[in-house]
């Protein structure tokens, strides 16, 4: 408590309006990263658990790159190796590289996400779908999807979350998120304890949000037998 | 150590030495004080976790749901920066324990949530044989529990150690020299001296560095979770 009343809150007051710009871009970039990885996760996760020939290498090289090398470092190739790239030269915005990097990272995540939720779905239920009529894109559409997209939905929103949480890595190449604004504001007002407790504060909101939502999404989406 | 510099264009030799004597041993300094640190509290906060005594408990739960919902970097500049500031510390710490703490903070959480499920995992029979035998609260856990948990909370512990190894890179934010800021100094002297950075090469390079480390040990992680759980 003595901390809290340590703080300068008229300071914390002055800056609200730009802390709240911050977090809008914060929150813009992870809502793109978001929708990015669920697309390359179902895609992905897909051409995994059907095993197709060629594509299903490829995502997996893809998969085990991302998951075994650090984001940071992934973030500097995507800003500073790219534009070396020879022939034909790749400069990205900041915010470019910023949703590019995130989404990169996560479809990877989401990719073993779905992965495992399709595979859990049981093989009896595909020869169901492919009984009644529908064709391989049919059953994957009407059944897999439907099931083992639920099954992988736990996981697939933690990854979700940690794609919010690694937008703040994009401090490191200067695109003004909610982390890099409070940096540079800390580097001219030296209020150091206010910024962090105002940025600390705003991401454990958003992801106790998060994590709160996914319990009642859960419960509202389980399949019938896990209730 | 001489590298072999044959073939490779003459920025490479120097460069690459340069990450190899200075960030190469930085990395693993903050590693292994993150692992070693992480796993001490996470253990104890894990195994504490599993008592009865509501407040205690709460105050634990308080802390994992905080430096698990943190990103890192927050927590890395809130020990570094904010810290010092605070009543009754003042105290300022280096980059590198700085990003140390910081690195801790979030581990132990992660070990403390581990060790929960790998201590309640155990059947109440070895708690009240422990008992039977004259064990106290600290005996039971240290001599029967833990050690018999240890197996299932290994994967999780080797998957730790992948996840601290790539999350040593963000203690380049605050000025650790380590792996990644090596590297980010040599593409900027580069560009100084010779016009071009190399950025491709350099973190390609480092790409590949971190993966054939991470790789053989994640599939180490796979391979335990198969045997021993």
């Amino acid at each position: 408590m003595t901390l809290l009343a340590s703080l300068d809150w008229h300071f914390i007051r002055e800056h609200i309006p730009e802390f709240a710009r911050a977090l809008k871009r914060t929150l813009e970039v992870a809502g793109i990263g978001i929708a990015g990885a669920s697309a390359i996760g179902v895609v992905l996760g897909a051409v995994r658990a059907h095993r197709i020939p060629v594509l299903s290498q490829l995502a997996a090289v893809y998969v085990e790159v991302i998951r075994n090398t650090p984001i940071l470092v992934q973030i500097f190739l995507l800003a500073y190796g790219l534009p070396q790239l020879p022939g034909h030269h790749i400069i990205l915005q900041p915010f470019t590289v910023g949703w590019l990097s995130v989404t990169i990272w996560g479809g990877a995540f989401n990719t073993e996400n779905f992965r495992a939720g399709f595979e859990a779905v049981p093989g009896r239920f595909r020869e169901a779908g492919r009984a009644l009529g529908f064709g391989r894109l049919g059953t994957f559409l009407n059944v897999t999807l439907p099931i083992g997209g639920r099954i992988a939905l736990p996981s697939s929103i933690n990854t979700y979350i940690s794609v919010l949480k690694n937008t703040s890595l994009l401090t490191a190449v200067g695109y003004a998120e909610l982390t890099n604004t409070g940096y540079s504001l800390e580097s001219v007002t030296f209020k150091a304890p206010e910024i962090f407790f105002v940025l600390g504060a705003t991401y454990l909101v958003v992801v106790w949000t998060l994590s709160i939502l996914i319990r009642l999404l859960e419960s509202r989406l389980a399949l019938p037998e896990a209730r | 150590m001489p590298l072999p510099v044959g073939t490779l264009p003459s920025w490479v030799g120097p460069v690459a030495h340069y990450m190899a004597h200075d960030g190469v041993p930085e990395t693993l300094r903050i590693a292994a004080f993150a692992v070693t640190g992480s796993m001490i509290v996470g253990i104890v906060l894990g195994t504490l976790l599993t008592i009865r005594f509501l407040p205690l408990r709460s105050l634990i739960r308080l802390y994992i749901e905080i430096w698990r919902g943190l990103p890192i970097v927050i927590t890395i500049f809130i020990v570094f920066y904010a810290l010092p500031s605070a009543p009754l510390i003042h105290h300022r710490f280096s980059p590198f324990t700085g990003a140390a703490l910081g690195l801790v903070l979030w581990g132990s959480a992660q070990v403390a949530e581990a060790t929960r499920g790998a201590v309640q995992s155990i059947p109440r029979e070895q708690h009240e044989a422990a008992s039977a035998l004259g064990f106290g609260w600290v005996g039971r856990h240290g001599s029967v529990i833990l050690p018999q948990a240890l197996r299932r909370l290994l994967p999780p512990l080797v998957g730790l150690l992948v996840n601290v190894l790539q999350n040593t890179t963000i203690a380049s934010i605050i000025g650790v020299t380590e792996l990644l800021a090596t590297g980010q100094r040599s593409t900027e002297r580069l560009a100084y001296s010779s016009g071009d950075s190399h950025a491709l090469a350099i973190y390609g390079a480092l790409m590949g560095a971190f993966f054939a480390i991470s790789f053989p040990l994640t599939r180490l992680a796979i391979f335990l979770e198969r045997r021993l759980v």
